[in-house]
């Protein structure tokens, strides 16, 4: 536990509260569509991969899509620069898609009708045993708010049996305690992702409208529970196309920002889960979906401010995509994703928790990712290294 | 001989004539007590007690005061 | 321009100046007065029974300067510990420079004992800025522990290099959050405007200043240098231009939506 820091600055929920970030939405429209071409060509020319609210609000405003090519080659540069011509694979394991949230968007969501599946400890293993044989060492385990099967204990239980075969594993499930995430740390997780979904508070109110996710504040502060837990690694990203992307990636990134200076022991990622139809919620009217060219402009955005962020690309994007995607920043992607528990072992027909549009396996990625000159990595750290030696 | 260990040099004084006071060590060694810091055997003496502070033979004193530094 | 703030006390000037090694106290007197500098640092030694000099603090006006007492000459976290709470009686001031120099031909600072007295005197409430060699991590760390900045030199006491140091300085004016005092090695002027450029919140200089010929015009050379590099920081500069080579398209596969 990070328990010995002194910080007397402001947290996050004052950081974007004093902004209007969560709640003046018109307020940062405005600022947005002030930026002219030339206020885009200045920035360009600053800094390249330092962060201030100014050059990412640049970056993102509508005037930056004619500029997208030379965002698209400095954020390559940079890109190599820091990470060097690799990507690093990672595979995620549904562990339970039963939920008590209600949450509009997604197809796991408990109102909805739909096959349910949870893992036993001993199927997950059997699960995780068919990933590791596709090469991969970097897990994340992922399962929707659960907490009566996929407790703690559960989660530790697992970790602890996927140590000596995976180097790196994560979560992404329900937002914890202090406590819930230095157990967890301490059976050898080391990272957590958890997606506000978005930081307007409006949206959020009516995107999630029950449940324990619907406490804004409490999924708000989680990241810094993470943090002070000791985790290496802390996903953040937000479900683009619920309210408008521009302001969205202004306040994950003052909240990024917040976690990189007061937290400097972890490493921060991005990930840029877009809406994708989902089961049962495809007649949800959404006004703010994305374009490719809108997600495009958000990575670039992202990397020409964070040098050293890891973005991260799941299999909810179609092949060719990520593909191009790669070099334009990328660090980090899943192959062969199955989206359901027990969708490796192909015993399910459970629903997918979102369409997957890039069904090549890992080996075919891989010959992608050579293609386009870099190294698939599949091992990037190992906790091995600093396991106690007793 | 009586002995005072000041600023880590050994300084005799005949029987009987030890300075009493911090205060009365100062007056005799020709330094201005507004500008030190005094310590006695590792012991930080403020300036309002010098008067009062008692001298036995054989104590280790420090006398400090500011300079120039950067 | 926008005031320094430490501890929660505001200051117009970001220069503090060292009051070692000036040929006599009006000289020094006079360098602090037109340097418009408001935090001045003095160091504390073994009075010379001998031969005592004039006490140098009366030619500085308590009522214009925070005198900043700092813990030269110690070589561990004791023996700076001690001489902060010395100072702190002498004074009534509990604003400390910590100084852990144990080698004596560069002068520079112990990492670890450095830190050690850091906690410490925190703990007892002490206004700690802490001088260190660039070192980032070192510099979080000591955040972590409470100090109110950092001081990270620029090139060895007195060896008036300029910023040696400059990668290292840039990476801790990013990641702190307490205020970064370049310390140390400025040697001209443009040293100075140069660390405040990179964006660094002060500057302290002493033997630049005390050893020219000159001391009073350079101390007014490094006032304006600090101000103009203050300014030029905060206005935005434009940076070095980076020409990316030129490699195929990356985005125009972006044409066809």
């Amino acid at each position: 536990m990070i328990s010995t820091q002194k910080y007397s600055g402001p947290d996050i929920k004052a950081i974007i509260d004093e902004k209007g970030l969560d709640s003046n939405a018109w307020y940062w429209r405005k600022e947005l569509s002030k930026v002219r071409g030339s206020d885009v060509k200045r920035t360009l020319s600053r800094n390249p991969g330092s962060y201030s609210l100014q050059k990412l609000l640049s970056f993102v405003s509508p005037a930056a899509e004619d500029y997208l090519e030379e965002m698209a080659q400095l954020a390559h540069q940079l890109t190599i620069q820091r990470f060097g011509r690799t990507i690093r694979l990672y595979a995620p394991l549904y562990l339970s898609n039963f939920c008590i949230n209600s949450c509009l968007y997604c197809g796991f969501n408990k109102d909805s009708y739909s096959e349910r599946k949870r893992l036993t400890i001993k199927q997950a293993l059997a699960e995780a045993d068919i990933i590791a044989s596709e090469g991969f060492r970097d897990m994340l385990l992922v399962s929707s708010e659960d907490r009566e099967f996929i407790t703690i204990e559960y989660l530790a239980e697992l970790a602890g049996k996927l140590r000596d075969k995976f180097s790196f594993i994560s979560i992404e499930v329900y937002p914890m305690n202090s406590s819930e995430y230095t157990k967890l740390f301490e059976a050898g997780i080391e990272g957590v992702t958890l997606y506000q979904e978005t930081y307007n508070r409006q949206a959020y109110q009516y995107y999630h409208p029950a449940g324990p996710k619907a406490n804004y504040e409490n999924r708000l502060a989680a990241p810094d529970r993470i943090a002070q837990a000791g985790m290496r690694e802390i996903g953040l990203g937000v479900l683009l196309g619920l309210t408008d992307w521009r302001t969205e990636t202004l306040a994950l990134a003052e909240h990024a920002h917040y976690l990189m200076k007061r937290y400097w022991r972890s490493h921060i990622s991005f990930s840029f889960p877009r809406l994708r139809p989902a089961y049962k919620v495809n007649d949800l009217q959404f006004e703010h979906l994305l374009s490719d060219k809108n997600l495009v402009q958000m990575i670039l955005a992202l990397r020409l401010c964070f040098t050293d962020a890891g973005l991260v690309l799941s299999t909810r994007e179609r092949a060719e995509l990520r593909d191009h995607l790669i070099k334009l920043g990328i660090t980090k992607i899943s192959a062969g994703s199955k989206t359901s528990p027990g969708g490796y072992s192909g015993q399910t027909s459970a629903v997918e928790q979102f369409e997957i549009d890039d069904r090549r396996s890992p080996a075919q990625i891989t010959t992608m990712i050579r293609e386009q000159g870099f190294e698939p990595v599949w091992k990037d750290w190992d906790s091995a290294v600093d396991a106690p030696t007793h | 001989m009586e002995v005072l260990r000041i600023n880590g040099v050994e300084k005799q004084f005949p029987e009987g004539q030890l300075p009493s006071t911090v205060a009365k060590l100062l007056e005799q060694l020709g330094v201005k007590p507004a500008t030190v810091v005094a310590e006695i055997d590792g012991q930080i003496i403020e300036r309002e007690k010098f008067a009062q502070t008692l001298l036995r033979k054989g104590q280790s004193i420090e006398l400090i005061r500011f300079v120039g530094g950067g | 321009m926008d005031k320094l703030v430490i501890a929660n006390r505001e200051f117009h000037s970001r220069l503090l100046v060292g009051t070692g090694k000036f040929a006599s106290s009006e000289i020094m007197a006079k360098a602090l007065k037109v340097s418009g500098t408001e935090i001045v640092t003095v160091a504390l030694r073994r009075v010379n029974i001998e031969n005592e000099k004039d006490d140098m603090l009366v030619a500085i006006d308590r009522s214009k300067y925070l005198l900043l007492p700092n813990t030269s000459g110690a070589r561990d976290a004791d023996e700076a510990i001690r001489l902060a709470r010395i100072a702190r009686v002498a004074t009534g001031i509990k604003w400390v420079k910590l100084e852990v120099t144990p080698d004596p031909y560069y002068l520079l600072p112990d990492p670890v004992e450095t830190l050690k007295a850091a906690e410490i005197l925190v703990k007892e409430d002490f206004v700690v800025l802490p001088y260190i060699n660039a070192d980032p991590i070192l510099s979080k760390k000591l955040e972590d522990v409470g100090t109110a900045t950092v001081m990270p030199l620029a090139s060895p006491i007195g060896s008036n290099q300029g910023l040696k140091t400059r990668a290292a300085l840039e990476i801790i004016i990013e990641q702190s959050n307490v205020p970064v005092i370049v310390d140390a090695g400025l040697g001209l002027p443009s040293h100075a405007a140069d660390a405040m450029e990179m964006g660094a919140d002060a500057v302290l200089v002493n033997t630049a200043i005390a050893t020219a010929d000159d001391p009073c015009q350079m101390a007014e050379a490094f006032k304006l240098a600090v101000e103009a590099g203050r300014l030029a920081y905060i206005s935005g500069p434009a940076a070095v231009n980076r020409r990316a080579s030129a490699s195929s398209p990356l985005t125009g596969f972006l044409r066809d939506e």
